[in-house]
């Protein structure tokens, strides 16, 4: 397994390479200079003598290939160098605002597993009834909703019409947990419910599947307790493709939360990269999207090793 | 350089305050029973770089933490601010009395701070906002701590309002520039990168009794709606940038107040250096092919007004009536213009805007749909704003949309847009030629005479309405939305909308 782990590490590594250079060539092509946005702020007019000033202390004059190896020298000795727009180490940064977007997805996903495994496996159980019709009707619908609705009607409804909870922003953990929790159910509980719809048709058809098989007709012919068969042999087995599933979504999340991050002003990941395209600020931006291509490989690197661990029968190791 | 402040910095801060409030007299304390602030900014300042143009978020921490020679008044009127007192000598050089004011860290603000600012902001490298400005200061003379005596090539009437913009606020000699030591009402006691600032009351000010809060947290709420929404659900007390289309829903809100003004101003820049827009006669043709209502309809829900001439407001006392509709929507005299200019047929050509504001999307969609009318088929290009700067400023347009505001409500804050001696910018047309207009903007900041500056300023829009350097469209409303609870605070009027935040030392809760 230490052996599979290691090779896949090693490809994970090579593909976070491919990530890195594609965006920082993708950055330099894209029209906008970042020495002349930076200076164009509230619609000015930039000195071009003050932009060629600013871009020779970005570093911007030297060859794209220097800019190319001086970048991924600093990346292989943890540097990723400062923001060009107030020179705040980027690193710094990443780790501020990666907790906080990690926050919403964890909290999300927990909210999605602990109701939709539950609300999957009671409409396989009692598939084409009418329960499973109401859920099925209601996964439907949240898949379909998109975040930045339910996030605007949610806002409408808990802040400016019962005014039970803050419309959006935060407060450090450490400075007011109430206000933190509070202010985090909004966002999470908003991309929860999408991904709740995922992961309860995941678990409806999984189990459904799983409920067909031999062994489970077996158990039941053993006259094993009907719980015991749901908890022991269809629920674990049918949880293997839900665990993939719900690792690639939050896989996606990582880079993907940008609208509830904006629509509810949580200064997450997702909503610092779209900041820090908007200015070219070729540091932040290559430093984020490296940031979070690492954890999306290394992300399905744990579901692969959690599917293992679940299943004795997936082999790890390559023939 | 990064000002991150911890939680136990914050209140160490705060208690340092809080503890020095306990020394300061009974009426001060008085004074500052305003409790804190909590004030939505619509983005983050980009830079605290004091010189620097950074937008107008950037414009009010600014205005919170610094203060420059001179400012503004609700009113909009002209006033003393680290300088008590201004007059030019009998040899045209201005001289700046100063007060006694301290900057945060206790020290006195002196005549060689005020001079450094001066030489270091005139460097050619330094790019101020007003370093093009600041060079024609030849010597800047402190005969005592208390006088700053600027001796320019020329006398300077407008040299003042150099002096007066959020943009050339004074910061103490050898700070860096992005410093937070500045003199104004209240400090920066903490930030959180992005997201929001923390600045508490000043004990120093040299105002007595101000500012009258306690503090103002400043959080950023980038979506407009949400800004809105954090208002109405009382998160916040105030807001910037409210978006026009829920200025209604606010003014109906029993709980909330609406400040609006007529400031910023959309207009059309043109490519001069080829075919057809070089031709003054097609511009006027644009000028006259545009029903501005329905910009201001489209584009900001019934929210400003027509701009058919110069973007010089009605209250403003350089406005001259007489070419309030110079500009006037007129087909008939559109297509004739084009005729004359050798377009009978109109022609196709590309309008640059930009997608990432609703505004300008709008703005330019209505302008397509009206030069279609007269035969010019405007292909729409909208890129996302770091684009739209960049084909701005290379000149890869044939017209252009453009919205913004000027430094101050003298015409001679117009030269930004108009005058075709600059170096090219995607603020205004791209390789113009304007000889007369140049020339007129020298002669009005050069000239002291108010009736003979304003015949200036209205030759120089006679010679605009003809040659078209810029097609004006429509001034747009810019407000602030603000709790009941709020006072004190006013927007301010015409282009010092925002400069608005220097109010904020007046303001109170409760």
């Amino acid at each position: 397994m230490l052996r599979y782990i290691a090779y896949r590490s090693v490809v994970a590594l090579f593909l976070v390479w491919v990530v890195v250079t594609a965006v920082f060539l993708l950055l330099h092509l894209i029209p906008g200079d970042p020495a002349e946005l930076l200076l164009s702020q509230g619609s000015i007019a930039a000195d071009p003598a003050a932009v060629a000033a600013l871009r020779e202390k970005m570093g911007l004059n030297a060859p794209i290939w220097q800019q190319y190896i001086d970048h991924l020298g600093g990346v292989l000795t943890g540097d990723l160098g400062v923001s060009f727009r107030d020179g705040a180490p980027v690193v710094e940064q990443i780790a501020k605002r990666l907790p906080r977007t990690l926050e919403v997805i964890v909290t999300a996903a927990l909210i999605a597993t602990g109701i939709g495994v539950p609300l999957g496996t009671y409409a396989a159980i009692h598939a084409n009834g009418r329960a499973d019709g109401a859920i099925s009707f209601f996964a439907s619908a949240a898949l379909s909703t998109p975040v930045f609705v339910v996030g605007t009607v949610v806002i409408l409804i808990f802040a400016q019409k019962l005014k039970i909870m803050p419309a959006g922003g935060f407060i450090p953990f450490s400075e007011d947990p109430v206000g933190h929790i509070r202010l985090l159910l909004l966002p999470a509980g908003t991309v929860a419910l999408s991904l709740l719809a995922v992961i309860t048709r995941m678990s409806r058809a999984s189990v459904l599947e799983v409920l067909q098989r031999d062994y489970v007709r077996t158990a039941r012919a053993k006259g094993l307790p009907r719980k015991r068969i749901l908890r022991r042999h269809v629920v674990r087995n049918a949880m293997i493709p839900v665990l993939t599933i719900l690792g690639l979504e939050m896989g996606t999340l990582i880079g993907g939360t940008v609208l509830v991050e904006f629509v509810f002003n949580w200064p997450g990941l997702s909503g610092y990269l779209v900041a820090a395209v908007d200015a070219r600020d070729y540091p932040e931006v290559v430093g984020i999207v490296m940031t979070i291509s690492i954890l999306f490989v290394f992300l399905n690197l744990l579901v692969d090793v959690i599917n293992a661990a679940l299943d004795p029968r997936i082999s790890l190791v390559r023939r | 350089m990064t000002h991150d402040l911890n939680r136990r910095g914050f209140l160490a801060a705060s208690g340092a305050v809080a503890g020095g409030l306990a020394f300061v007299s009974p009426s001060a304390l008085f004074a500052q029973e305003g409790g804190t602030l909590r004030f939505a900014l619509s983005t983050y300042p980009p830079s605290f770089d004091a010189w620097a143009s950074s937008g107008t978020a950037a414009g009010t921490i600014k205005l919170l933490m610094h203060r420059g020679l001179l400012s503004y008044d609700a009113e909009g009127k002209m006033r003393g601010e680290l300088a008590e007192s201004w007059e030019v000598d009998d040899s045209g050089a201005w001289i700046f009395k100063l007060r006694d004011a301290k900057w945060h860290d206790g020290s006195p603000v002196t005549a060689e701070d005020i001079a450094w600012n001066v030489t270091e902001g005139q460097k050619a490298d330094s790019a101020a906002y007003f370093q093009g400005q600041l060079v024609q200061i030849l010597t800047v003379e402190t005969p005592d701590a208390k006088t700053v005596r600027m001796i320019t090539a020329e006398p300077l009437a407008i040299l003042p309002g150099w002096f007066a913009h959020y943009n050339m606020p004074m910061i103490k000699k050898g700070e860096p520039r992005d410093t937070m030591i500045g003199a104004g009402p209240f400090k920066l006691s903490g930030q959180d990168r992005g997201v929001s600032l923390s600045l508490v009351a000043n004990p120093d000010y040299y105002k007595e009794g101000l500012p009258k809060l306690d503090g103002i947290e400043a959080t950023v709420y980038a979506d407009e709606n949400l800004r809105v929404a954090a208002l109405e659900a009382g998160d916040v007390d105030l807001i910037e940038y409210v978006p026009w289309q829920s200025m209604t829903r606010i003014e109906e809100n029993p709980e909330l107040k609406l400040d609006t003004r007529d400031g910023p101003f959309m207009y059309l820049t043109f490519n001069a250096t080829r075919a057809p827009f070089d031709n003054p006669l097609v511009r006027r043709a644009v000028a006259h092919a545009i029903k501005r209502e329905d910009i201001v309809a489209a584009a900001f829900f019934e929210r400003g007004g027509p701009l058919a001439h110069l973007p010089i407001a009605e209250q403003s006392e350089f406005y001259n009536p007489e070419f309030a509709n110079a500009w006037d929507y007129d087909p008939e005299k559109a297509k004739a213009l084009l005729t004359e200019a050798g377009y009978p047929d109109g022609f196709d050509c590309t309008m640059l805007s930009t997608a990432q504001y609703g505004m300008h999307q709008s703005t330019a969609e209505v302008c397509q749909a009206y030069l279609s009318m007269i035969g010019i088929n405007a292909q729409l290009d909208l890129p996302e704003w770091s684009s739209r700067v960049q084909k701005g400023n290379e000149g890869s347009y044939d017209l252009a949309v453009m919205g913004t505001t000027a430094n101050n409500n003298d015409p001679a804050g117009l030269s930004n847009i108009l005058d075709g001696s600059l170096p090219n910018s995607f603020v205004r047309s791209f390789g113009m030629e304007t000889p007369e207009i140049t020339e007129a903007f020298a002669r009005g900041q050069a000239e002291f005479d108010y009736e003979t500056r304003k015949e200036i300023y209205r030759g120089l829009e006679e010679t605009a309405i003809e040659t078209v350097p810029i097609v004006g469209l429509a001034w747009r409303s810019q407000g602030y939305a603000m709790r009941n609870s709020v006072s004190g605070f006013a927007n301010m009027p015409g282009q010092l909308t925002f400069y608005s935040g220097i109010t904020l030392e007046d303001a109170m809760l409760g």
